[in-house]
Protein backbone atom coordinates (compact mmCIF):
# COMPACT_ATOMS: atom_id res chain seq x y z
CA UNK A 1 0.00 0.00 0.00
CA UNK A 2 1.25 3.52 -0.99
CA UNK A 3 2.82 5.90 1.71
CA UNK A 4 1.43 9.48 1.87
CA UNK A 5 -1.42 11.90 3.03
CA UNK A 6 -3.72 9.63 0.94
CA UNK A 7 -2.75 6.09 1.94
CA UNK A 8 -6.41 5.79 3.94
CA UNK A 9 -9.54 5.94 2.49
CA UNK A 10 -10.95 6.82 6.12
CA UNK A 11 -9.66 7.91 9.10
CA UNK A 12 -11.36 8.24 12.94
CA UNK A 13 -9.73 9.49 15.49
CA UNK A 14 -11.34 9.69 18.79
CA UNK A 15 -15.19 10.48 17.34
CA UNK A 16 -18.07 10.17 19.18
CA UNK A 17 -21.48 11.20 17.50
CA UNK A 18 -24.36 12.08 19.83
CA UNK A 19 -28.30 12.18 18.85
CA UNK A 20 -30.01 15.33 19.00
CA UNK A 21 -31.43 15.47 22.64
CA UNK A 22 -29.20 12.29 23.61
CA UNK A 23 -26.95 12.33 26.41
CA UNK A 24 -25.45 8.54 25.54
CA UNK A 25 -23.24 8.63 22.52
CA UNK A 26 -24.41 6.39 19.59
CA UNK A 27 -20.88 5.87 18.65
CA UNK A 28 -18.19 6.56 21.08
CA UNK A 29 -14.48 7.04 20.65
CA UNK A 30 -14.15 5.58 17.22
CA UNK A 31 -10.46 5.17 16.16
CA UNK A 32 -10.52 3.40 12.58
CA UNK A 33 -7.98 3.83 9.50
CA UNK A 34 -8.58 2.01 6.72
CA UNK A 35 -6.76 2.09 3.84
CA UNK A 36 -7.31 3.01 0.01
CA UNK A 37 -8.68 -0.23 -1.89
CA UNK A 38 -9.66 -2.63 0.85
CA UNK A 39 -12.92 -3.89 2.10
CA UNK A 40 -14.11 -3.23 5.44
CA UNK A 41 -17.33 -5.15 6.26
CA UNK A 42 -18.90 -3.50 9.72
CA UNK A 43 -20.78 -6.17 11.63
CA UNK A 44 -22.71 -5.93 15.13
CA UNK A 45 -25.85 -6.70 16.24
CA UNK A 46 -28.76 -3.85 15.94
CA UNK A 47 -28.24 -0.74 17.07
CA UNK A 48 -24.51 -1.29 17.47
CA UNK A 49 -23.91 1.78 15.77
CA UNK A 50 -22.92 0.68 12.30
CA UNK A 51 -25.34 2.83 10.62
CA UNK A 52 -24.10 5.92 12.71
CA UNK A 53 -20.55 5.09 11.61
CA UNK A 54 -21.33 5.55 8.19
CA UNK A 55 -23.31 8.54 8.56
CA UNK A 56 -20.66 10.24 10.86
CA UNK A 57 -18.20 9.36 8.08
CA UNK A 58 -20.17 10.81 5.53
CA UNK A 59 -21.26 13.90 7.23
CA UNK A 60 -24.97 13.75 7.39
CA UNK A 61 -24.35 13.29 10.96
CA UNK A 62 -22.15 16.02 12.76
CA UNK A 63 -19.07 13.99 15.52
CA UNK A 64 -19.58 15.93 18.35
CA UNK A 65 -15.83 15.12 19.47
CA UNK A 66 -13.08 13.85 17.24
CA UNK A 67 -11.38 13.86 13.92
CA UNK A 68 -12.60 12.53 10.39
CA UNK A 69 -11.13 12.59 7.58
CA UNK A 70 -12.47 10.85 3.97
CA UNK A 71 -10.03 10.46 1.25
CA UNK A 72 -7.53 13.46 2.67
CA UNK A 73 -10.59 15.78 2.61
CA UNK A 74 -11.42 17.33 6.52
CA UNK A 75 -14.88 16.38 7.81
CA UNK A 76 -17.24 18.54 7.80
CA UNK A 77 -14.87 21.12 6.54
CA UNK A 78 -14.48 19.82 2.80
CA UNK A 79 -17.47 17.28 3.27
CA UNK A 80 -18.83 18.41 -0.22
CA UNK A 81 -15.38 17.29 -1.95
CA UNK A 82 -14.98 14.47 -0.15
CA UNK A 83 -18.86 13.44 -0.70
CA UNK A 84 -18.16 13.90 -4.35
CA UNK A 85 -15.80 10.97 -4.74
CA UNK A 86 -18.29 8.96 -2.53
CA UNK A 87 -21.39 6.69 -3.48
CA UNK A 88 -23.91 5.69 -0.82
CA UNK A 89 -26.77 2.98 -0.31
CA UNK A 90 -28.81 3.44 2.44
CA UNK A 91 -30.53 0.97 4.79
CA UNK A 92 -33.84 -0.01 3.62
CA UNK A 93 -34.93 2.42 1.25
CA UNK A 94 -38.33 2.08 -0.44
CA UNK A 95 -40.36 4.06 -2.56
CA UNK A 96 -44.00 4.09 -2.58
CA UNK A 97 -45.59 3.23 -5.92
CA UNK A 98 -46.69 6.58 -6.87
CA UNK A 99 -42.89 7.63 -7.22
CA UNK A 100 -42.90 9.89 -10.53
CA UNK A 101 -39.05 9.07 -11.27
CA UNK A 102 -38.52 6.20 -13.78
CA UNK A 103 -35.29 3.41 -12.91
CA UNK A 104 -33.29 5.46 -15.79
CA UNK A 105 -33.75 8.81 -14.29
CA UNK A 106 -32.69 7.64 -10.27
CA UNK A 107 -29.52 6.14 -11.73
CA UNK A 108 -28.89 9.57 -14.03
CA UNK A 109 -29.43 11.32 -10.19
CA UNK A 110 -26.12 9.93 -9.26
CA UNK A 111 -23.99 12.00 -11.78
CA UNK A 112 -26.07 14.98 -12.06
CA UNK A 113 -25.10 15.46 -8.14
CA UNK A 114 -21.49 15.61 -9.76
CA UNK A 115 -21.74 17.43 -12.67
CA UNK A 116 -22.01 21.10 -13.77
CA UNK A 117 -25.89 22.71 -12.61
CA UNK A 118 -26.66 18.84 -12.97
CA UNK A 119 -26.79 18.88 -16.73
CA UNK A 120 -25.74 14.75 -18.60
CA UNK A 121 -24.15 14.67 -21.23
CA UNK A 122 -24.93 11.48 -24.35
CA UNK A 123 -21.80 10.16 -22.72
CA UNK A 124 -23.43 10.14 -19.22
CA UNK A 125 -26.41 8.91 -20.26
CA UNK A 126 -24.37 5.76 -21.63
CA UNK A 127 -22.70 5.19 -18.36
CA UNK A 128 -26.13 5.65 -16.83
CA UNK A 129 -27.29 2.70 -19.59
CA UNK A 130 -23.66 0.59 -18.48
CA UNK A 131 -24.37 0.59 -15.08
CA UNK A 132 -28.10 -0.52 -15.14
CA UNK A 133 -27.36 -3.59 -17.48
CA UNK A 134 -23.99 -4.41 -15.24
CA UNK A 135 -27.01 -5.19 -12.72
CA UNK A 136 -29.38 -6.98 -14.92
CA UNK A 137 -31.52 -4.08 -14.98
CA UNK A 138 -31.70 -2.39 -17.98
CA UNK A 139 -35.04 -3.98 -19.32
CA UNK A 140 -36.59 -1.90 -16.14
CA UNK A 141 -35.23 1.08 -17.20
CA UNK A 142 -38.32 3.33 -17.65
CA UNK A 143 -39.87 1.71 -15.33
CA UNK A 144 -41.39 3.59 -12.83
CA UNK A 145 -39.12 3.34 -9.95
CA UNK A 146 -41.96 3.26 -6.74
CA UNK A 147 -43.79 -0.13 -9.28
CA UNK A 148 -40.18 -2.30 -9.01
CA UNK A 149 -39.50 -4.67 -6.01
CA UNK A 150 -37.77 -3.97 -2.93
CA UNK A 151 -34.81 -6.07 -4.85
CA UNK A 152 -35.06 -4.25 -7.90
CA UNK A 153 -35.24 -0.86 -5.80
CA UNK A 154 -32.07 -2.16 -4.16
CA UNK A 155 -30.23 -3.17 -7.61
CA UNK A 156 -31.41 0.55 -9.15
CA UNK A 157 -29.86 2.12 -6.11
CA UNK A 158 -27.02 -0.07 -6.56
CA UNK A 159 -26.21 1.13 -10.14
CA UNK A 160 -27.15 4.71 -9.48
CA UNK A 161 -23.48 4.63 -6.69
CA UNK A 162 -21.77 2.17 -9.36
CA UNK A 163 -22.50 5.02 -12.05
CA UNK A 164 -20.72 7.59 -9.66
CA UNK A 165 -17.13 5.74 -10.07
CA UNK A 166 -16.66 6.26 -6.07
CA UNK A 167 -13.67 6.22 -4.90
CA UNK A 168 -15.24 5.38 -1.68
CA UNK A 169 -18.40 3.30 -1.41
CA UNK A 170 -20.61 2.88 1.72
CA UNK A 171 -23.35 0.41 1.52
CA UNK A 172 -26.10 0.00 4.64
CA UNK A 173 -27.18 -3.73 3.87
CA UNK A 174 -26.78 -3.71 0.32
CA UNK A 175 -28.39 -6.88 0.49
CA UNK A 176 -31.37 -7.39 2.44
CA UNK A 177 -33.54 -7.45 -0.41
CA UNK A 178 -31.64 -8.96 -3.28
CA UNK A 179 -31.79 -12.54 -4.00
CA UNK A 180 -28.99 -14.99 -3.46
CA UNK A 181 -28.08 -15.11 -7.18
CA UNK A 182 -26.88 -11.20 -7.46
CA UNK A 183 -25.54 -11.15 -4.21
CA UNK A 184 -22.98 -14.06 -5.60
CA UNK A 185 -22.65 -11.95 -8.86
CA UNK A 186 -22.00 -8.73 -6.97
CA UNK A 187 -20.02 -9.96 -4.24
CA UNK A 188 -17.17 -12.10 -6.69
CA UNK A 189 -17.70 -9.49 -9.77
CA UNK A 190 -18.47 -6.35 -9.36
CA UNK A 191 -17.12 -5.78 -5.40
CA UNK A 192 -13.78 -7.09 -7.22
CA UNK A 193 -13.73 -4.90 -10.32
CA UNK A 194 -13.92 -1.74 -8.05
CA UNK A 195 -11.21 -2.98 -5.63
CA UNK A 196 -9.10 -3.34 -8.31
CA UNK A 197 -9.63 0.18 -9.48
CA UNK A 198 -9.11 1.35 -6.57
CA UNK A 199 -12.03 1.93 -4.63
CA UNK A 200 -12.39 1.59 -0.92
CA UNK A 201 -16.06 -0.10 0.07
CA UNK A 202 -17.53 -0.25 3.60
CA UNK A 203 -20.28 -2.39 3.57
CA UNK A 204 -22.32 -3.16 7.19
CA UNK A 205 -24.12 -6.15 7.57
CA UNK A 206 -25.60 -7.58 10.29
CA UNK A 207 -26.40 -11.32 9.14
CA UNK A 208 -24.99 -14.60 7.49
CA UNK A 209 -25.39 -12.27 3.78
CA UNK A 210 -21.57 -11.69 5.25
CA UNK A 211 -20.20 -14.90 4.13
CA UNK A 212 -20.18 -14.45 0.82
CA UNK A 213 -18.16 -11.59 1.32
CA UNK A 214 -13.95 -11.69 1.67
CA UNK A 215 -13.29 -8.99 3.35
CA UNK A 216 -9.66 -7.06 4.34
CA UNK A 217 -10.93 -5.54 7.45
CA UNK A 218 -13.69 -6.79 9.78
CA UNK A 219 -14.75 -3.94 12.45
CA UNK A 220 -17.12 -5.30 14.61
CA UNK A 221 -19.31 -3.06 16.60
CA UNK A 222 -21.37 -3.04 19.80
CA UNK A 223 -23.17 -0.57 21.73
CA UNK A 224 -21.76 2.43 20.32
CA UNK A 225 -18.18 1.21 20.44
CA UNK A 226 -15.58 -0.84 18.02
CA UNK A 227 -15.04 -4.06 19.76
CA UNK A 228 -12.43 -5.64 17.35
CA UNK A 229 -10.86 -5.14 14.39
CA UNK A 230 -9.51 -8.16 12.12
CA UNK A 231 -6.88 -7.51 9.71
CA UNK A 232 -6.96 -10.04 6.83
CA UNK A 233 -5.05 -11.11 4.26
CA UNK A 234 -6.61 -10.99 1.49
CA UNK A 235 -5.02 -10.62 -2.40
CA UNK A 236 -6.55 -8.08 -4.18
CA UNK A 237 -5.47 -8.04 -8.07
CA UNK A 238 -4.35 -4.47 -9.28
CA UNK B 1 -61.83 47.98 -18.91
CA UNK B 2 -61.14 46.44 -21.29
CA UNK B 3 -57.10 46.46 -19.97
CA UNK B 4 -57.86 45.76 -16.87
CA UNK B 5 -59.62 42.48 -18.32
CA UNK B 6 -56.35 41.85 -20.15
CA UNK B 7 -54.29 42.59 -17.11
CA UNK B 8 -55.95 40.12 -15.35
CA UNK B 9 -55.50 37.31 -17.06
CA UNK B 10 -51.95 37.99 -18.20
CA UNK B 11 -51.48 38.14 -14.08
CA UNK B 12 -53.44 35.24 -13.80
CA UNK B 13 -51.46 33.01 -15.62
CA UNK B 14 -48.40 34.55 -14.44
CA UNK B 15 -48.93 34.25 -11.01
CA UNK B 16 -51.27 31.15 -11.56
CA UNK B 17 -48.02 29.04 -12.73
CA UNK B 18 -45.66 30.53 -10.21
CA UNK B 19 -47.41 29.19 -7.41
CA UNK B 20 -48.61 25.66 -8.82
CA UNK B 21 -44.77 24.87 -9.79
CA UNK B 22 -43.98 25.88 -6.59
CA UNK B 23 -46.32 24.22 -5.00
CA UNK B 24 -45.44 20.87 -6.47
CA UNK B 25 -41.94 21.49 -5.34
CA UNK B 26 -43.80 22.54 -1.88
CA UNK B 27 -45.27 19.61 -1.55
CA UNK B 28 -42.34 17.36 -2.87
CA UNK B 29 -40.41 18.64 -0.37
CA UNK B 30 -42.98 18.29 2.43
CA UNK B 31 -42.59 22.00 2.87
CA UNK B 32 -46.32 22.39 2.61
CA UNK B 33 -46.36 24.78 5.56
CA UNK B 34 -44.35 27.05 4.58
CA UNK B 35 -46.58 28.93 2.32
CA UNK B 36 -48.53 29.92 5.79
CA UNK B 37 -45.38 31.52 7.03
CA UNK B 38 -44.60 33.05 4.20
CA UNK B 39 -48.55 34.52 3.21
CA UNK B 40 -49.00 35.40 6.72
CA UNK B 41 -45.50 37.70 6.45
CA UNK B 42 -46.61 39.30 3.30
CA UNK B 43 -50.39 39.97 5.38
CA UNK B 44 -48.51 41.79 8.22
CA UNK B 45 -46.17 43.33 5.99
CA UNK B 46 -48.77 44.60 4.13
CA UNK B 47 -50.89 45.48 7.07
CA UNK B 48 -47.88 47.62 8.68
CA UNK B 49 -47.74 48.98 4.97
CA UNK B 50 -51.84 50.40 5.75
CA UNK B 51 -50.61 51.99 9.32
CA UNK B 52 -47.25 53.99 8.15
CA UNK B 53 -49.24 54.79 4.44
CA UNK B 54 -46.42 53.06 2.80
CA UNK B 55 -46.67 50.92 0.04
CA UNK B 56 -48.21 47.95 0.59
CA UNK B 57 -46.36 45.43 -2.40
CA UNK B 58 -42.95 46.49 -1.41
CA UNK B 59 -43.39 45.91 2.07
CA UNK B 60 -45.00 43.20 1.67
CA UNK B 61 -42.50 41.36 -0.46
CA UNK B 62 -39.98 42.60 2.17
CA UNK B 63 -41.59 40.57 5.02
CA UNK B 64 -42.12 37.86 2.86
CA UNK B 65 -39.18 37.20 1.45
CA UNK B 66 -37.11 37.87 5.09
CA UNK B 67 -39.33 35.27 6.46
CA UNK B 68 -38.62 32.89 3.22
CA UNK B 69 -34.70 33.95 4.12
CA UNK B 70 -34.87 33.16 7.59
CA UNK B 71 -37.33 30.00 7.52
CA UNK B 72 -34.31 27.74 6.88
CA UNK B 73 -31.47 29.25 8.89
CA UNK B 74 -34.13 29.42 12.07
CA UNK B 75 -34.91 25.84 11.62
CA UNK B 76 -31.14 24.47 11.67
CA UNK B 77 -30.20 26.80 14.55
CA UNK B 78 -33.34 25.91 16.94
CA UNK B 79 -32.80 22.06 15.39
CA UNK B 80 -36.33 21.86 15.06
CA UNK B 81 -39.02 20.50 11.97
CA UNK B 82 -38.92 23.38 9.23
CA UNK B 83 -42.87 23.17 9.79
CA UNK B 84 -42.72 23.67 13.18
CA UNK B 85 -40.75 26.97 13.07
CA UNK B 86 -43.15 27.50 10.09
CA UNK B 87 -46.16 27.55 12.07
CA UNK B 88 -44.49 29.60 15.00
CA UNK B 89 -43.59 32.49 12.75
CA UNK B 90 -47.54 31.56 11.34
CA UNK B 91 -48.49 32.97 14.48
CA UNK B 92 -46.20 35.49 15.13
CA UNK B 93 -47.22 37.33 11.81
CA UNK B 94 -50.77 36.94 12.46
CA UNK B 95 -50.65 38.28 15.93
CA UNK B 96 -48.54 41.34 14.14
CA UNK B 97 -51.13 41.55 11.15
CA UNK B 98 -53.77 42.15 14.13
CA UNK B 99 -52.19 44.84 15.67
CA UNK B 100 -51.10 46.80 12.66
CA UNK B 101 -54.58 46.70 11.01
CA UNK B 102 -56.12 47.92 14.46
CA UNK B 103 -53.29 50.48 15.15
CA UNK B 104 -53.80 52.09 11.45
CA UNK B 105 -55.07 55.51 11.17
CA UNK B 106 -59.11 56.06 10.69
CA UNK B 107 -61.80 53.72 9.99
CA UNK B 108 -59.07 50.93 7.73
CA UNK B 109 -61.07 47.95 9.19
CA UNK B 110 -64.03 49.55 6.80
CA UNK B 111 -61.41 50.46 3.52
CA UNK B 112 -60.96 48.36 0.42
CA UNK B 113 -57.26 48.29 1.25
CA UNK B 114 -57.77 45.28 3.73
CA UNK B 115 -60.49 43.98 1.50
CA UNK B 116 -57.96 43.70 -0.81
CA UNK B 117 -55.14 42.33 1.69
CA UNK B 118 -57.34 39.75 2.93
CA UNK B 119 -59.70 38.44 0.35
CA UNK B 120 -57.77 40.24 -2.99
CA UNK B 121 -59.07 41.98 -6.26
CA UNK B 122 -58.75 42.45 -9.74
CA UNK B 123 -57.99 45.91 -8.63
CA UNK B 124 -54.85 45.23 -7.14
CA UNK B 125 -53.49 44.40 -11.04
CA UNK B 126 -51.58 47.03 -12.42
CA UNK B 127 -48.58 47.36 -14.90
CA UNK B 128 -45.80 47.38 -12.15
CA UNK B 129 -47.54 44.63 -10.33
CA UNK B 130 -47.19 42.36 -13.94
CA UNK B 131 -43.72 43.26 -14.85
CA UNK B 132 -42.57 42.04 -11.06
CA UNK B 133 -44.37 38.93 -11.75
CA UNK B 134 -42.72 38.73 -15.41
CA UNK B 135 -39.55 39.24 -13.37
CA UNK B 136 -40.16 36.37 -10.80
CA UNK B 137 -41.42 33.90 -13.57
CA UNK B 138 -38.26 34.25 -15.52
CA UNK B 139 -36.03 33.65 -12.89
CA UNK B 140 -38.05 31.05 -11.45
CA UNK B 141 -38.04 29.19 -14.90
CA UNK B 142 -34.42 29.96 -15.46
CA UNK B 143 -33.69 28.12 -12.02
CA UNK B 144 -35.59 25.56 -13.06
CA UNK B 145 -34.38 25.15 -16.36
CA UNK B 146 -30.72 25.38 -15.37
CA UNK B 147 -30.52 23.06 -12.00
CA UNK B 148 -33.14 20.67 -13.35
CA UNK B 149 -30.46 17.91 -12.96
CA UNK B 150 -29.19 18.94 -9.19
CA UNK B 151 -33.24 20.18 -8.35
CA UNK B 152 -34.51 16.77 -9.64
CA UNK B 153 -31.92 14.68 -6.92
CA UNK B 154 -33.09 16.96 -4.40
CA UNK B 155 -36.88 16.36 -5.21
CA UNK B 156 -36.44 12.20 -5.61
CA UNK B 157 -34.87 12.07 -1.93
CA UNK B 158 -33.37 14.61 0.45
CA UNK B 159 -30.59 12.32 2.40
CA UNK B 160 -29.70 10.66 -0.99
CA UNK B 161 -28.58 13.92 -2.80
CA UNK B 162 -27.11 15.57 0.40
CA UNK B 163 -24.83 12.22 0.61
CA UNK B 164 -23.51 12.57 -2.89
CA UNK B 165 -22.67 16.37 -2.54
CA UNK B 166 -25.40 18.66 -3.84
CA UNK B 167 -25.35 21.01 -1.75
CA UNK B 168 -29.05 20.65 -0.27
CA UNK B 169 -29.12 23.59 2.26
CA UNK B 170 -28.41 26.11 -0.55
CA UNK B 171 -31.05 24.31 -3.01
CA UNK B 172 -33.45 24.55 -0.25
CA UNK B 173 -32.96 28.30 0.64
CA UNK B 174 -33.61 29.27 -2.80
CA UNK B 175 -36.56 27.37 -3.17
CA UNK B 176 -38.24 28.57 0.03
CA UNK B 177 -36.95 32.46 -1.43
CA UNK B 178 -38.75 31.68 -4.39
CA UNK B 179 -41.89 30.28 -2.66
CA UNK B 180 -41.90 33.77 -0.99
CA UNK B 181 -41.86 35.56 -3.47
CA UNK B 182 -44.41 33.68 -5.33
CA UNK B 183 -46.89 33.67 -2.72
CA UNK B 184 -46.31 37.48 -2.10
CA UNK B 185 -47.34 38.36 -5.90
CA UNK B 186 -50.13 35.67 -5.44
CA UNK B 187 -51.24 37.62 -2.60
CA UNK B 188 -52.17 40.56 -4.39
CA UNK B 189 -55.11 38.76 -6.57
CA UNK B 190 -56.08 35.58 -3.92
CA UNK B 191 -55.77 37.51 -0.95
CA UNK B 192 -53.98 36.12 2.46
CA UNK B 193 -56.63 33.71 3.41
CA UNK B 194 -56.88 32.11 -0.28
CA UNK B 195 -53.43 31.96 -1.09
CA UNK B 196 -52.39 28.25 -0.55
CA UNK B 197 -55.69 27.68 -3.17
CA UNK B 198 -53.26 28.13 -6.29
CA UNK B 199 -50.18 26.76 -4.04
CA UNK B 200 -51.95 23.25 -3.74
CA UNK B 201 -55.11 22.55 -5.50
CA UNK B 202 -53.18 23.02 -8.74
CA UNK B 203 -50.36 20.77 -7.36
CA UNK B 204 -52.91 17.98 -6.13
CA UNK B 205 -54.63 17.82 -9.47
CA UNK B 206 -51.19 17.75 -11.25
CA UNK B 207 -50.96 14.12 -9.19
CA UNK B 208 -53.76 13.03 -10.20
CA UNK B 209 -52.34 12.75 -14.01
CA UNK B 210 -49.72 10.47 -12.72
CA UNK B 211 -46.52 11.47 -14.98
CA UNK B 212 -42.85 12.21 -14.54
CA UNK B 213 -41.80 14.85 -11.80
CA UNK B 214 -40.62 17.28 -14.39
CA UNK B 215 -44.45 16.91 -15.94
CA UNK B 216 -46.18 16.96 -12.34
CA UNK B 217 -44.55 20.46 -12.53
CA UNK B 218 -45.18 21.41 -15.86
CA UNK B 219 -49.00 20.40 -15.34
CA UNK B 220 -49.06 22.46 -11.72
CA UNK B 221 -48.25 25.48 -13.41
CA UNK B 222 -50.18 25.09 -16.30
CA UNK B 223 -53.50 24.15 -14.07
CA UNK B 224 -52.15 27.46 -11.68
CA UNK B 225 -52.57 29.30 -14.71
CA UNK B 226 -55.87 28.05 -16.04
CA UNK B 227 -57.37 28.34 -12.28
CA UNK B 228 -56.08 31.53 -11.72
CA UNK B 229 -56.98 33.38 -15.19
CA UNK B 230 -60.45 31.51 -14.89
CA UNK B 231 -61.04 32.88 -11.66
CA UNK B 232 -60.10 36.33 -12.37
CA UNK B 233 -62.38 36.48 -15.49
CA UNK B 234 -64.92 34.94 -13.15
CA UNK B 235 -64.67 37.47 -10.54
CA UNK B 236 -64.49 40.52 -13.29
CA UNK B 237 -67.40 39.11 -14.69
CA UNK B 238 -69.84 38.55 -11.68
CA UNK B 239 -67.91 41.39 -9.29
CA UNK B 240 -66.88 38.88 -6.75
CA UNK B 241 -64.21 38.36 -4.40
CA UNK B 242 -61.03 37.49 -6.80
CA UNK B 243 -59.37 35.06 -4.24
CA UNK B 244 -62.59 32.86 -3.70
CA UNK B 245 -63.16 32.48 -7.46
CA UNK B 246 -60.17 31.39 -8.45
CA UNK B 247 -60.38 29.12 -5.57
CA UNK B 248 -63.42 27.68 -6.93
CA UNK B 249 -62.05 27.68 -10.45
CA UNK B 250 -58.97 25.30 -9.23
CA UNK B 251 -61.60 22.88 -7.15
CA UNK B 252 -63.14 22.50 -9.94
CA UNK B 253 -60.48 22.18 -12.34
CA UNK B 254 -59.16 19.16 -9.18
CA UNK B 255 -62.56 17.47 -9.17
CA UNK B 256 -61.51 17.41 -13.83
CA UNK B 257 -58.67 15.86 -13.04
CA UNK B 258 -59.53 13.72 -10.20
CA UNK B 259 -62.64 12.34 -12.95
CA UNK B 260 -60.21 12.05 -15.77
CA UNK B 261 -57.74 9.97 -13.46
CA UNK B 262 -60.50 7.53 -12.63
CA UNK B 263 -61.96 6.90 -16.28
CA UNK B 264 -58.22 5.89 -17.50
CA UNK B 265 -57.35 3.53 -14.39
CA UNK B 266 -61.35 1.46 -15.53
CA UNK B 267 -60.53 1.73 -19.11
CA UNK B 268 -57.14 0.14 -18.96
CA UNK B 269 -58.79 -2.09 -16.41
CA UNK B 270 -61.31 -3.09 -19.18
CA UNK B 271 -58.83 -2.69 -22.23
CA UNK B 272 -56.66 -5.67 -20.05
CA UNK B 273 -56.65 -8.73 -21.85
CA UNK B 274 -58.51 -11.47 -19.63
Amino acid sequence: MEEGPNRYAVELESVSTYYYGEKRPAIQNINLKIDVGSLALIIGPNGAGKTTLLETVLGLLRPREGRIKVLGYRIPKEVLKARALCAYLPQDFMKPPMEPFTAREVVAMGLASNSFMGMLSDDDWRKVDRSLELLGMLEYANKPFGKLSGGQQQKILLARALVREPKLLLLDEPFSAIDQKTRSYIVSEVFPDLLRKGCTILLVSHDSESLLINPSVIIRMRDGFVEQVIIRNVHVAH
Amino acid sequence: MFMLLINSIISGILAGGLCGAVGAMCNRLRLTTIAFSIAHAALAGSALALTLGADMISLAILFALISATILGPLADQLRIPLDLVSMILFSMYNALTFIFILSAPGQVLMTESVGQLLWGSVLAIRPTYIAYLLLTFVIILAFLTLFWGKINSLLFDIKLAEAEGVNVRIYKYVILIIAGAAITLALRMTGGFLVFSLLYIPAAASLQLQANMKWIIAASWLLGSTSASMGLLMSFLYDLPAGSCITIAALIILAGASVYSRLRVSLAVEGRPR
